[in-house]
Order: C-alpha cells, then sequence, then structure tokens
C-alpha cells in the first residue's frame, strides 16, 4: 500500500508542476510580454484556465497531506527547516489568487487593473523561485537538521539550508519551467496571428530552462552538492536527461507544424523525464543534509494508517480524475465547436 | 513576546479570516442553485440575474477561502511541527477526504461557472448541487479533526508514544458529530443573516428593490431556519461538553465550586484573582440543568483543576457569553422573519423592519468567531486534550512574531479589499438593467 500512497504523492506533485506550472507561467510570460501581448496573453490564458483554475492549485494540498499524513518525520525536516521559503511561497500564492480573483471577477473594469494585473505578474514570477528554491534546498544538502540539543545558529538552521547558491538556481530553474510549459501551451490556444509570439516565448523559455538547468548542474558540479555529483555519475538520472535533450527535436518540429497535442505531450514528458531524473538517482533519500540524508521511507506513519490514507487516495482519485478530465475535455470541446 | 503566543496568534487570527471565507464559499452556493431553480421553474430574469451575480461572490469567496485554506494546511506544520509529527498520521483521514472532497467542489464551481449555456440546462444546475454538498462536507471534515482535537481517539498512548493507530475511530471521534452540527447550522446563520442584511440595505436604498426582496427571502429562509434549530445543537454540545471537558465547561460558565445544583450566570464580570464572577445574574440550578438535564446534578468547578490546566477563564466565559447572546437575537429575529411572513405582511413595506435586518447583518459572524474562540481557547493549556500540550507542539523556529506581522498585514489588505470588491459587485448589480432574455 505505501507504493500506492507513494504513487499518489508522486502523481500529485507532476500535476502540479505541469498544471499548476502552467498557470505560474502564464504570469511569467504576461510579465515579460509587451503590452499589447500581455492582454492577449492575459485574456487567452484565462479562458483556458479559468474553468479548472482552483482545482490546478489543489494539487499541492494533496501533496501536503499525503506528506504529513503519510510521513510524518519527513515533513518535519521540511516545516521545520524550510519554515522562511514555505512562508514567502505562501505569501506568494495569497497574493497571486487574490490578484487572480480581483482581475477577472471585479465588477468594473477599470484604472484597479493595473494594480492587480502587477501584483498578479509579480506573484507569478515569485511563487514558483520559492518552490523550486523549497526543491534545491532538499538536494542542496545544505539542510541542517534541527534537535532539542542543538545549539546552533539561527542562520545555520533557518538560512543557509535555501539561502544558497544552488537552492536558488533550482529556484531559477522551475520559474524558467514554467514559463517553458505555458508559452507552449499559449500557442495552441491563441489565435493564429498570436501564434508567432508564444512560439517566439517558448523558444526562448526552452533555452532559459536548458541554460540555467546547465548553470545549476555546473555550480553543483564546482562546489560539490553531494546530489549533483551522485546525478552526473547515475545512468538513472544521466538517461532520462540525455532523452530529454532529443526530444527537443520532436518537440520544435511539433510546435513549429502547429500540432497541439503533440507538443504538449513532449512538453509534458521534458517535465517527467526532469523529474524522474531528480528523484530516480537518490530515492527515497530524499532530503541531502549537512549530515545524514533523510529517507522518506523513515518513519513512515503505521500500517493502518497507510491502509487508510492509499484506498482514501484510490476512492478520491476516482471520483476526481474522472471528474478533472470531463472538465477539461468539455470546454475543450466547447471551445472547438466554438470556432 | 514568546513564540508560542505569536504563533497562537497567528494561528488565531489566519483562522478568523479563513473561517468567514469558508463559510460563505460554503453556504452562498445553497442560495445560488436555489435562485437557479427559481429561474428554471419560473424563466423569471430577475432570479438569471440574482444567480449569476452570487455565482461572483461564490467564486470570490471560494477562490479566497481555497488560498487561504491552502495557507492554513502549511501553517498547521509550519507553526505546530511536533503536533502535525504526532497527530497527522492519526487524523489523516478526515484530512485526506477533506483533499477530495474540496477538489470535487472545485470540479464542480468549473463546471457551475463556466457552464451557462455550454452544458445540459439540468445537469449544470445539478454541478451547483455538488458545489454546495461538497463544500458543506469539506466543513464538516475539517471540524472532525478539530473535533479530535477536542476528544482524542482512535490511538492507545503508552509512556509518551503513539501505538495502535485506527483513523477510523480518529475521524468519528466522540465530539465530531456535536461539533459538525453546530458548526453547519452556524454558518447558514452566519452568511444567511450576512447576505440577507446586505439585500434588506439595499431595499432600504430603494435600489433594485425586487431583486433584493427576492435574494433577501432566500438567504433570510436559510439563515433563520439554521438560527432557530441552533439552540438544539447547543445544548448536545453543552452536555457533550459537560461530560467529555469538564473543565471547558466550567470555564465557559466561570464555574469556580463544584456544587450540586449549580446556577447559571449571565453576563458578569469575572475576577480571576477572587475566583468570582461579580454583577452577573444567576440563574439558580439552571447550570445543571442545562449540563445534565438534571436540576441536581453535580457540576466540576474550577477549582477542582490545577491551575495549568485551566484555559483563560475570563475569555471563554465572554466569548461563551457574546455568543449565546447573539445567536438567541438571532433566533428571535428569525422568528421575526416567520411572523411577518404568515400574519403581518404589512412589515415588508415598513423600513423599521428592513433596518433590523441590516443590523443583523454581521451578527452571525461575530457570534460564530466567539463560538470558535471559546472551543479553542476552552480547550486550552493542551493542543490534544489530556495528550499533548500547546507549548510542546510549537515550532523551534524564533521570530515567529514577524511571522505574525506580515499575515496581519496580508489579511487585513485582503479583508479590505474583498469588501471592496463586493460593493463594487452590489453596485454593478444595481446598475444593471433586467430585461428577460
Amino acid at each position: 500500500m505505501i507504493y500506492v500512497v507513494l504513487f499518489f504523492l508522486g502523481f500529485s506533485l507532476l500535476l502540479y508542476v505541469l498544471l499548476a506550472g502552467a498557470d505560474f507561467g502564464a504570469g511569467i510570460v504576461e510579465l515579460f510580454s509587451s503590452k499589447k501581448n500581455q492582454l492577449i496573453t492575459k485574456k487567452t490564458a484565462y479562458r483556458v484556465m479559468g474553468p479548472v483554475w482552483e482545482a490546478n492549485h489543489i494539487w499541492i494540498i494533496i501533496m501536503i497531506v499525503i506528506l504529513w499524513v503519510g510521513f510524518p518525520t519527513f515533513y518535519n525536516v521540511l516545516i521545520i527547516s524550510l519554515h522562511i521559503p514555505l512562508t514567502l511561497m505562501l505569501l506568494g500564492i495569497t497574493l497571486r489568487g487574490v490578484a487572480f480573483v480581483f482581475r477577472h471577477y471585479d465588477a468594473y473594469k477599470d484604472q484597479s487593473q493595473i494594480l492587480y494585473d502587477w501584483m498578479f505578474k509579480i506573484s507569478s514570477l515569485f511563487t514558483p523561485i520559492f518552490l523550486g528554491t523549497v526543491f534545491g534546498s532538499l538536494l542542496s544538502g545544505e539542510i541542517s537538521l534541527y534537535s532539542k540539543e542543538s545549539i546552533q545558529s539561527f542562520n545555520v538552521l533557518y538560512i543557509q539550508g535555501w539561502f544558497n547558491g544552488f537552492s536558488i538556481l533550482v529556484g531559477f530553474f522551475f520559474a524558467a519551467l514554467c514559463a517553458f510549459l505555458s508559452s507552449i501551451l499559449l500557442i495552441g490556444e491563441s489565435e493564429v496571428m498570436h501564434q508567432k509570439v508564444y512560439i517566439k516565448k517558448a523558444l526562448i523559455a526552452t533555452i532559459t530552462v536548458v541554460l540555467i538547468g546547465f548553470i545549476t548542474l555546473t555550480y553543483g558540479f564546482i562546489n560539490t552538492v553531494p546530489f549533483v555529483t551522485a546525478f552526473i555519475s547515475n545512468e538513472l538520472s544521466v538517461l532520462p536527461v540525455i532523452t530529454s535533450g532529443f526530444l527537443l527535436y520532436p518537440l520544435w518540429i511539433s510546435i513549429k507544424r502547429g500540432m497541439r497535442i503533440y507538443s504538449r505531450f513532449f512538453a509534458g514528458l521534458q517535465v517527467v523525464l526532469i523529474l524522474l531524473a531528480a528523484v530516480s538517482p537518490i530515492f527515497p533519500d530524499l532530503i541531502f543534509t549537512t549530515s545524514t540524508p533523510i529517507s522518506i521511507l523513515e518513519n513512515i506513519a503505521p500500517d493502518s494508517t497507510i491502509s487508510v490514507l492509499g484506498i482514501s487516495l484510490i476512492i478520491g482519485g476516482s471520483i476526481i480524475l474522472p471528474g478533472l478530465f470531463h472538465l477539461l475535455k468539455s470546454f475543450k470541446m466547447i471551445k472547438i465547436l466554438d470556432r | 513576546m514568546e513564540n508560542l503566543d505569536a504563533a497562537r496568534l497567528q494561528m488565531a487570527f489566519t483562522l478568523i479570516f479563513h473561517i468567514v471565507f469558508a463559510c460563505i464559499g460554503m453556504v452562498m452556493p445553497f442560495f445560488m442553485v436555489l435562485s437557479h431553480r427559481k429561474w428554471l421553474k419560473t424563466r423569471d430574469p430577475i432570479y438569471l440575474t440574482l444567480t449569476k451575480s452570487w455565482q461572483k461572490g461564490v467564486a470570490i469567496f471560494f477562490v479566497t477561502g481555497a488560498v487561504s485554506g491552502t495557507a492554513l494546511s502549511f501553517e498547521l506544520g509550519l507553526l505546530w511541527p511536533e503536533f502535525m509529527k504526532h497527530a497527522g498520521p492519526i487524523i489523516g483521514m478526515p484530512f485526506s477526504l477533506e483533499g477530495a472532497a474540496f477538489f470535487v467542489e472545485a470540479l464542480a464551481l468549473g463546471f457551475y461557472l463556466y457552464g451557462w449555456g455550454k452544458i445540459n440546462e439540468q445537469f449544470h444546475w445539478f454541478t451547483g448541487i455538488i458545489v454546495g454538498i461538497s463544500g458543506v462536507l469539506s466543513g464538516i471534515l475539517v471540524v472532525s479533526a478539530n473535533g479530535w482535537m477536542n476528544a482524542p481517539s482512535g490511538f492507545d498512548y503508552i509512556n509518551g508514544e503513539f501505538s495502535n493507530i485506527d483513523p477510523i475511530a480518529a475521524l468519528l471521534n466522540p465530539a465530531w458529530f456535536t461539533q459538525a452540527l453546530h458548526m453547519t447550522l452556524a454558518a447558514f446563520t452566519a452568511t444567511g443573516f450576512a447576505v440577507a442584511g446586505i439585500h434588506a440595505y439595499q431595499i432600504i436604498k430603494k435600489r433594485n428593490v425586487e431583486l433584493h426582496k427576492k435574494a433577501f427571502k432566500i438567504a433570510i429562509t436559510f439563515g433563520a431556519i439554521a438560527a432557530i434549530l441552533q439552540p438544539l445543537s447547543g445544548d448536545l454540545s453543552a452536555k457533550d461538553i459537560a461530560k467529555r471537558q469538564p473543565v471547558k465547561l466550567a470555564a465557559m460558565e466561570a464555574h469556580y465550586k463544584t456544587s450540586k445544583g449549580a446556577p447559571l450566570y449571565i453576563g458578569g464580570i469575572v475576577n480571576t484573582k477572587t475566583k468570582e464572577v461579580n454583577y452577573k445574574i444567576a440563574i439558580p440550578k439552571a447550570l445543571s440543568f442545562l449540563a445534565f438535564g438534571d436540576f441536581d446534578a453535580e457540576v466540576k468547578g474550577l477549582n477542582d483543576f490545577p491551575e495549568d490546566e485551566q484555559p483563560n477563564v475570563a475569555i471563554v466565559h465572554y466569548a461563551f457569553q457574546i455568543m449565546v447572546g447573539l445567536g438567541s437575537m438571532l433566533m428571535l429575529v428569525g422568528v421575526l422573519f416567520f411572523f411577518a411572513k404568515w400574519r403581518k405582511k404589512s412589515w415588508f413595506s415598513n423600513s423599521k423592519f428592513w433596518w433590523i435586518f441590516t443590523l443583523m447583518a454581521p451578527v452571525g459572524f461575530i457570534a460564530l468567531e466567539a463560538g470558535w474562540i471559546v472551543t479553542e481557547v476552552g480547550r486550552q493549556p493542551w493542543i490534544i486534550h489530556n495528550i499533548m500540550k500547546t507549548k510542546d507542539a510549537v515550532t523551534p523556529v524564533p521570530g515567529i512574531i514577524f511571522s505574525f506581522y506580515t499575515y496581519v498585514t496580508v489579511y487585513l489588505i485582503l479583508a479590505v479589499a474583498v469588501t471592496w470588491l463586493m460593493a463594487r459587485q452590489i453596485k454593478a448589480l444595481n446598475n444593471t438593467q433586467i430585461t428577460a432574455s
């Protein structure tokens, strides 16, 4: 049953990165657009994501609940050591959610939209940076574990773990990945005359992702971040990375030929490969610390809890996933019929 | 300020906000679908305009509730890591089910908000029902988790270790039913009166009177029925607490000395030094009767409990008085509505009548918040009743006070902004010309 639970954890993570990532990315794309394109992006992104907006962002709650119910020790380390970036991320999520409501539900469309838009764009950039930083921190090997007897300073316990080059680079990498996903999604949704804009954005985003990815690994290699050392010497991570490199080619072909389904599939596949490359060489030791790594399987919840959690997830999943699929499908089909 | 106090303040502050958003997001869908039903039945365009305007309200509160809820799901761990470490696996059931219910709600809301004219009319309406039901289910599940903190069950606690964990027994803890019933009714009362009050004010101002009267009727019917039923649920809760958490009951009543045939105090000022209540009205034997259904039953007083296991008596007592006082007032106003409806139709054209309901708009929420203060402050010093103290659960991360200030700033801005947004919705609604479509 533990593997059912782990599957749902990974699955929620993947869906969160894909769906919420594309949504964060829409704000980032908007931020780096000309005034005219900003408005187009705002409208297109809302048309695509409006109906599923709330659902996209619930995956993080599912993840956090699975973690605290099933993997309390792991969650405990995360929530104590990364208190500050998590709080910053939450502020970003809050501001962004509010800005989303305001820009789309305000009864009057007037000057105040300018404020909402800025709030939305800025929080769209910072939230994934902090989220990525949290992911990066787990791998950075800079986290010093708190214990009742620890005499380490505030700086060592609560700052260094995340405020380090590697973690922050992963933060930027994640933000770029969001922009990448979003621009590819938007190509298929925008009017034909605007598609060129998003193709260009997708190209820039892809280059940025590859570039930051490369810089992050190089930085990690030079500074002997243990995760990176494990990463580059393990075929489980090298293989997906090489595959993802090769798959950039079909991705580009499908984008250029305007093949919506294929381009999205290949973009999603990139994310799957990246997550696979990051997790598989180190699993189950998902937190690197200054001392021994923390395994996600360490001190997991008792069997009774794991079974109940697994069953709840299966039941919940069998209601939610068809619903989500139906929702995506209904509005997609309607859109095609509209044209 | 100590970290513990800062963490408690932050938790209280964020919950106080989240509860308002969550209740409105949970109850308003019912108003919306009722109005929607009336539109489908009568094809009166006023109902369509009303439904669409309420659905915007639902959307706004749902999103703000969802983001403040996301923040809370993290805050539980960020502020109380020791609690989550031990309690997480035990109370995982309500939280994971709540996650699922919330997800269903979000999906149904997606269908509802964007389904106008695009999906089958009846199915579209039905998705609105799903929004309401899954919202209430989420609420009940979260309250069940809170119930567990008051009535921990589903595990053995030996030498500081939790073992033999039974997540289903934890979900169905002894407190879940009374708390969930009381909270659901409270949510309907508070939201019903708040929405009715806003529309009543519009009627006084003679804006789109016909629409606001229809809106008022729907909202107040829910609010009044819930308010009239609430005392029954309150009685169940009191009897339950008398058995399970006698110290909380004693604090609610500021009842210091254990006695048989204990009197019920109304109002009064608690003097925690002399352990007396001054300037109160005492109803002889009433407390014994309310708590145990027997005028001569023994009610345990605060003096029977060690000082360090008592909550802040003054806060709990005052909050309880506020809750009961305001709740009773709403019940009477609810009765007034039905009386007017059945016997005195002429009152509906009297502006004094509408002023009463306008003034009631915030009252339900004040009572609801006071009720949560009773149950949460009344549980102190325990985070898990008789098992783990709040001070042992707090995060070791220093400087929580800064996090508290940040949250206060953000949430205050949020509150002002959401209020402003709602005001603009109402203004826009009043400026719409309703035409038959």
